[in-house]
């Protein structure tokens, strides 16, 4: 989950009114966990879902609304004007086919609210923009620019002094060797055009999704700002464009509208959306039987507008709440303004009788016997690595079934048995008291239909005197016990096993497993010092299916 | 502490005092007690301090069934080149000449270089009066030898055939007195009374893995609560951990970076065609994107049970259930104190009547009510298949702060409809590991899987 850092005393001047406490007691309530905190500075947790809780004007809005301070929804007030338009060509139809943006007027910025804005930025690539492929925004120094605009295609030769430079690069340098261009340079492809914002003086104003130019550079000088979103539908960059235009007009900026057209493009809208829900459903799905007018206060209290139509409440959602997908999602804004801490949780007596399942209840008696045995129950993770399963023990691999890039080298295939990780337990331990007799059920798997997992058991027993008789003995005693199963041995040879000291177990002539005294060789590359011996069987197909 | 002796052990140390390296028989006979009460007496005596055990192991070596045939008869190779001393014989004479052992003759025979075939004839090439082991065969014969005796390449070349030689292992004690035992008085008076206030040795017992104990307790809390248990398999086709619970097929929690992919393996069939199409447009209209049945082929580890729960509820279609799900669940993370790559799970759903959120919360208090969480709090939280989504949070009293625990919501109309789920579900679920962590006061949840058997014979069954 992504994460902000904000500031008390920057949130109460924000808010006003409000304390400390009421702002650290609230945040949980609006599903930001807090992270850290450390004097005036918290760090908050906080749904991808909700891009508007990147910045602390957003996060504001959400508390005056729980505080009950300001409720209701925010209304973007954008101001027509003709003055600012971008033309795109059908060049850019096939490579990044949608453009979008916002300019906004007046604002003060200083260095933390460049930083917010940097960070709402990155959050919004990641999440919605899904690290860019599908939309990515640009923020610039309006200043700088001379309208009208061009979205349109250049080639790879193209030169501009990128953002962070003094010197002019071309489009291929920049995607060899900026950190930006490494990472995001393979949503483009290999097509030798890329897109490209030009002004009327035929500068370069950005080269979406990578990086733009310097001379738009925001500072703290920056009063008016352009903002522009490209992407490859125009619902996802209208969304991410309403998400920054509504926290721009929260810091003070007045926004103004821009005019696009070519290519079915066309200027957004960034309109609210209406939405009806009865208010019976409401309450049978939170559990509660609150009156018409709580209902419309806790929708004001989430920043929604709600009026009452008869058994119905239609709600006006902002377009920034683009995570607001249909009825169920209004439940939880009347929740959330309700409170999550006034719900009271309620016991009703089941309508059912439960059951343990009969897999569960025939390993927790297998496990109960060879507590009785005398053996202590060992867990091993079902994946594993080549090392443990083959190479100590000197098993053959079959068809090895691996995961793609795992993060630990220790866990990169899955088990196809569980004695070798039994094995490394044992070398674990060489320093505890012997004998250790260990045991331990869980799943194996093999390739078919495309996976067979099947429950496996086995056992291992270290000490000065260990040997066959003594293990088979344990199994003998186990299975007839707890399953009243008869078993017998059939001399067979095993990697894992010493010669002449492995056997098949056979159960109503099927063979289900394999028992013996663990390779000398096996044991060495472990460094025990006692012998070892051990069986596995497959439980799957014995006693469940 | 109190020197209080047993007459046993008095005896014990009367002996040695007088003969100060001795074996248990030797004590047994100098003292006129059995051996059995030569061996607690001495175990008593070290337990105090009192005595010295030194072991010492000796091998004996003896021939088995067929070593003494061999013994006998000569090794099956040297009964081979005794047939060949006089001129070449026909490989099918030797077949029915030498019967079982032909084979292993044979092949040693070649290996060694001793002999050479042409055609079908077999002659003798190199012959020795001494084949490798017989020396061994001769020393040991009827008897019983000491393994130190014997030459221990000689030896090695026949010690792993079959029923060959016999080893048994002897070990001797020779006992001693400490230094602390010459000082001891030992009075006359014999009351048959004994140290019972010294220390003994410590005995481990066997038990159940803590984890496993925390899953049982849990499990059978929600059996109580009206639960059934249904299990799945830990392999999942993307489809059922990820595009049935509406995740979109570009989102971040589907890389490779977090989840596991089998390498190369896709399933073929991953559901009816009817759920496969309506989950395909619930995507599109929901995430406008066009939906790929290939990915959803794509089998992985499953970072979930949801997907357990999930495909029941769309296979069985109940009107009314409270069924949930405990297992193995997978992430590809960094393995640290706080996160493992593989840990368990439980994951639980009610449909029908009394499906609200009030009730979601109220068998989640229940639950922690009985295993002793009594300080809870919901707060709102964000999953991608649940809405209206809360967590709740208890209070740690060893760690002295809110900790998140279980997850919980409403399944969305866009995971249930295409589904032909049409009654809502409540879904709540979380891991077990950090509930087993605060009731064994762990820090470090690797401990779980580590099986140190200095903690697994140590850690209290009642927490």
């Amino acid at each position: 989950m992504p994460v902000v850092e904000l500031s008390y005393t920057r949130l109460q001047k924000l808010i006003r009114k409000v304390s400390k406490k009421q702002i650290s007691d609230s945040l949980p309530f609006l599903g930001l966990d807090i992270e850290s905190e450390d004097g005036d500075l918290v760090r908050v947790e906080y749904s991808p879902n909700r891009p508007d809780y990147s910045t602390d004007f957003g996060i504001a809005l959400g508390l005056e609304g729980l505080l009950g301070i300001k409720t209701g929804a925010i209304k973007l007030s954008i101001k027509k004007s003709n003055s600012f338009q971008i033309y795109v060509k059908p060049k850019v139809s096939k490579i990044r086919p949608y453009i979008t943006g916002i300019i906004a007027k007046n604002g003060k910025i200083d260095d933390k609210t460049i930083k917010q804005l940097m960070v709402m930025q990155e959050d919004l690539h990641f999440g919605i923009g899904r690290k860019r492929k599908k939309s990515s925004i640009g923020i610039h120094d309006l200043d700088t620019i001379s309208f009208p605009l061009t979205y349109t295609t250049t080639n790879r030769d193209h030169k501009f002094i990128p953002l962070n430079s003094h010197d002019e690069f071309s489009i291929s340098e920049i995607l060899k060797n900026t950190d930006v261009g490494k990472n995001y340079g393979k949503i483009l492809g290999n097509s030798s055009e890329v897109p490209i914002i030009i002004d009327s003086n035929q500068n370069t104003i950005s080269f979406p999704p990578i990086i733009n130019a310097a001379v738009t550079t925001v500072t703290p000088k920056t009063k008016n700002i352009f903002v522009e979103v490209t992407g490859t539908n125009k619902e996802d960059i209208e969304n991410m464009l309403s998400v920054v235009a509504t926290i721009l007009q929260n810091a003070g900026f007045s926004l103004m509208n821009l005019k696009i057209s070519g290519s079915n493009n066309s200027s957004p809208k960034l309109e609210p959306k209406k939405m009806t829900i009865a208010s019976n459903v409401i309450n049978n799905t939170l559990g509660l039987t609150l009156t018409t007018s709580k209902i419309l206060s806790s929708l004001k209290k989430s920043r929604l507008d709600a009026i009452s139509k008869g058994k119905n409440i239609v709600c006006t959602v902002p377009p920034y709440r683009f995570d607001i997908f249909g009825p169920m999602d209004l439940i939880e804004e009347v929740a959330l303004g309700y409170g999550i801490q006034n719900l009271e949780p309620k016991l009703s007596p089941s309508q059912t009788v439960g059951q343990v399942n009969p897999v569960s209840t025939k390993l927790k008696s297998l496990s109960l016997t060879m507590i009785g045995l005398g053996y202590l129950e060992a867990l091993n993770s079902s994946l594993t690595s080549k090392r443990t399963l083959y190479e100590m023990t000197n098993r053959e691999p079959k068809k090895i079934i691996s995961v793609l890039d795992s993060k630990s080298q220790e866990h990169t295939i899955l088990r196809d048995s569980i004695l070798p990780g039994l094995l490394e337990n044992l070398s674990r331990n060489i320093h505890e008291s012997y004998p250790q007799k260990l045991f331990e059920t869980g799943t194996v798997f093999s390739e078919g239909m495309p996976i067979q997992e099947k429950t496996s058991f086995a056992v291992i027993n270290a000490h000065r005197d260990a040997n066959f008789t003594e293990i088979k003995s344990i199994l003998q005693s186990a299975l007839k016990t707890g399953f009243n199963l008869e078993i017998q041995t059939k001399t067979s040879s095993n990697p894992l096993f010493e010669y002449g000291r492995s056997a098949s177990v056979i159960i109503n002539g099927q063979s289900v497993g394999i028992i013996g005294e663990i390779n000398s060789k096996t044991i060495e590359n472990y460094k025990i010092r006692v012998p070892v011996v051990g069986f596995e069987i497959s439980l799957s197909g014995l006693i469940f299916d | 502490m109190s020197q209080v002796l047993h007459y046993i052990e008095k005896k014990i140390i009367t002996s040695l005092r007088n003969n100060p390296k001795q074996s248990i028989e030797t004590l047994a006979k100098s003292t006129s007690l059995s051996s059995d009460q030569v061996r607690r007496g001495i175990e008593w005596l070290r337990l105090k301090n009192l005595a010295n055990v030194n072991e010492s192991k000796t091998v004996i070596l003896s021939l088995g069934k067929n070593g003494l045939e061999a013994f006998e008869k000569g090794l099956p190779e040297r009964q081979l080149l005794e047939l060949l001393k006089n001129g070449s014989k026909k490989l099918q004479d030797l077949q029915q000449d030498l019967g079982d052992i032909f084979g292993p003759a044979i092949g040693l025979a070649r290996k060694n270089n001793w002999i050479e075939t042409t055609n079908d004839q077999i002659s003798l090439k190199n012959y020795s009066s001494e084949l490798p082991g017989e020396k061994t065969l001769k020393k040991i014969g009827n008897t019983k030898v000491s393994k130190n005796e014997i030459d221990e390449d000689d030896l090695s070349s026949i010690l792993k055939r079959p029923d060959f030689i016999v080893e048994t292992i002897i070990k001797s004690q020779e006992i001693s007195l400490t230094d602390n035992a010459s000082s001891i008085e030992i009075s006359e008076d014999s009351t048959g009374a004994i140290d019972v206030e010294a220390k003994v040795p410590e005995v481990f017992v066997a038990r159940t893995h803590p984890l496993k104990d925390t899953i049982d307790e849990i499990r059978e809390i929600f059996v109580t609560l009206g639960f059934s248990e249904i299990i799945g398999s830990m392999t999942q086709s993307s489809f059922w951990n990820f595009d049935a619970l509406f995740t979109p097929q570009d989102h971040p929690a589907r890389e490779l970076q977090d989840t596991f992919y089998l390498d190369g393996i896709h399933a073929k069939k991953i559901g009816t065609s009817n759920q496969i199409r309506k989950v395909s447009e619930s995507h599109k209209i929901g995430w406008h994107y066009t939906w790929d049945i290939n990915e959803a082929r794509k089998m992985v580890l499953r970072t979930h049970t949801t997907c357990i729960t999930i495909k029941h509820l769309a296979d069985n279609k109940p009107d009314e259930a409270r069924v949930f799900s405990v297992g193995r669940v997978f992430r590809n993370e960094k393995v640290s104190y706080k996160h493992l790559v593989e840990f368990n799970q439980i994951e639980g759903v009610v449909v029908g009547k009394n499906a609200t959120l009030r009730d979601l919360m109220g068998i989640q208090r229940e639950f922690y009510k009985r295993i002793g969480i009594t300080k809870i709090k919901f707060w709102p939280t964000f999953f991608p298949y649940t809405e209206p989504s809360l967590q709740t949070i208890v209070y740690n009293d060893r760690l002295e702060k809110w900790v998140e625990l279980f997850g919980m919501g409403i399944f969305r109309p866009e995971v249930t409809k295409p589904l032909g789920i049409d009654k809502s579900v409540l879904a709540w679920g979380g891991g077990i590991e950090r509930i087993a962590m605060l009731k064994y006061g762990l820090n470090d949840v690797r401990e779980f899987y580590n099986n140190n058997l200095n903690w697994l014979r140590s850690a209290s069954k009642c927490q």
